[in-house]
């Protein structure tokens, strides 16, 4: 499965969402996200993927799409892609 | 008297003893018993050998990822305060501002701090989960129980071990009385039987080891041969609601909450003391306007401990007088084990079992009658008798915090 969709994947199942319908273009409250459930859930990507995404990082992340971007160059940093 | 009642309209239980108000008192009419052995990775990890465990299974109440979300003491505050609200008939879609919610709790999320801890301490690892704080804070069920149901009226979390749920049974209805609220949620819930909080239980040496016989007659209040307490877990929860409004509406009213008497020891952090007691004993019956004899059931703390049952047995003896000999008293904890910050509210629970039903919740195992115990007990099996106009619940707390609550019959 690559980044995006394993992205998806975790929300759907932390935010009880249907993988299918979540738009990576849409912002993270228009799907139903707060902030406190972001700082939950980026816990559990950072898990997922063994990476780290910098508190600075974090505060431009406003999609989804936006995540995968960062997990992305995390992963190419740390030789893991 | 106030000239605004309050008349509780809805109860939830999630115990040792079953996951509804009518199971509990089913299990409590059978005295059908909810301790048992703990797991051995619980037993071995803490020293505690029995506990009050509910077979709990989250994703029966929650989604996956909700459960996942929430402490076991807000899960359990959840679905108690549902079913209360739900048996109310209360629409609490209107009119949010007027509806509040007090709620008790000991230790709060204790598998949430637990698990923080063995991650930081055990695996030497700081990244913990970022909900941990607000899963583990001791406010944490009351506030889930506002946020699901919208009530925006006073909201009050009370901490005070094992008074705690029915001091906010008790501040609650004062909140109805005042004018501050029309309607409010009360209760309370706990969920500490994890290793480190049991640990620390175990090293106060107060608790019961398991009956070689019989662990689930680990817990026998009043008896001669009484050990300690034993810990259960679980929530329970009331809809309190002023009076004539919860006439107006139809709703079922199973009772009137009339008494309320707060007290402190303020002589020892965990000896009971029989004046204290007392103190909150009397304050309770002034509130209600009720002489001794009118009251026809006495829940007691009854925690099995080998001082704390005579103090308590003293004390209603030096309030009740001459009307104590026919005075039905009995420890329920005996049956679902000690709940602490939730022990007040289901106790409460236990107490409107011989209002509505007509039967006195026994003392479970109790054989052997301690001679300082001079009560008029209800040993073994429950009595039926005729509803009395009204009952007592005590809570008497380490801290020396004393709540005696007193309902009576519709």
């Amino acid at each position: 499965m690559d980044t995006l969709n394993r992205i998806k994947d975790l929300a759907s199942k932390e935010f009880s969402l249907d993988a299918g319908a979540l738009d990576p273009a849409a912002p993270l409250d228009k799907l139903g996200i707060d902030s406190l459930s972001f700082i939950e859930f980026m816990f559990k990507v950072e898990e997922e993927f063994g990476v780290s995404v910098s508190d600075e990082d974090l505060k431009g992340i406003r999609t989804l799409a936006d995540l995968e971007r960062h997990v992305a160059t995390a992963l190419a940093s740390a030789g893991k892609a | 008297m106030s000239e605004r009642r309050v008349a509780v309209t809805g109860a939830g239980v999630v115990s040792p003893l079953g996951c509804s108000f009518d199971e509990f008192h089913a299990a409590l009419c059978e005295a059908r018993p909810g301790i048992r052995r703990l797991s051995p990775d619980t037993a071995q990890g803490s020293g505690v050998q029995v506990g009050a465990a509910i077979d709990w299974q989250p994703t029966a109440h929650f989604k996956e990822g909700e459960a996942a979300n929430l402490d076991r003491a807000s899960q359990f505050a959840l679905v108690a305060s549902a079913q209360a609200i739900a048996a109310s008939g209360l629409d609490v879609s209107t009119e949010r501002e007027r509806i509040g919610v007090y709620w008790g709790t000991g230790l709060g999320g204790a598998t949430t701090l637990e698990t923080a801890y063995k991650q930081v301490y055990g695996a030497g690892e700081w990244r913990v989960r970022p909900l941990t704080v607000v899963m583990a804070m001791n406010n944490a069920a009351g506030s889930n129980v506002a946020v699901r149901h919208g009530l925006r009226g006073p909201f009050a979390n009370f901490a005070t071990a094992c008074s705690s749920s029915a001091m906010a049974l008790g501040e609650a209805m004062r909140a109805i009385q005042s004018g501050r609220a029309d309607a409010m949620v009360a209760g309370g819930s706990e969920a500490l039987l994890v290793p480190g909080t049991l640990a620390a239980w175990h090293a106060l040496r107060t608790l019961a080891a398991a009956d070689p016989a019989n662990a689930a007659a680990s817990c026998k209040p009043f008896d001669k041969r009484r050990a300690g307490l034993v810990l259960g877990e679980g929530s329970a929860a009331f809809v309190l609601e002023e009076e004539s409004r919860a006439r107006a509406r139809g709703a079922p009213v199973l009772a009137l909450l009339t008494g309320y008497g707060n007290s402190c020891d303020a002589t020892h952090m965990s000896r009971p003391d029989r004046d204290g007691q007392i103190r909150a004993l009397r304050a309770a019956l002034d509130d209600a306007a009720l002489a001794p004899d009118a009251i026809g059931y006495v829940n007691a703390h009854g925690t099995a401990t080998s001082v704390g049952d005579v103090v308590e047995s003293e004390a209603i003896n030096a309030v009740f007088g001459a009307a104590t000999e026919a005075l039905p008293v009995s420890s329920t904890k005996s049956l679902h084990g000690h709940l602490l910050g939730s022990a007040g509210a289901l106790e409460f629970g236990a107490a409107l079992l011989p209002l509505l039903r007509g039967v006195l919740p026994p003392t479970a195992f109790l054989d052997q009658p301690d001679p300082a115990c001079k009560l008029r007990h209800v040993p073994k099996a429950a009595q039926e008798i005729a509803p009395p106009r009204a009952v007592m619940s005590n809570s008497f707390a380490f801290g020396g915090s004393n709540v005696v609550l007193v309902a009576e019959r519709v």
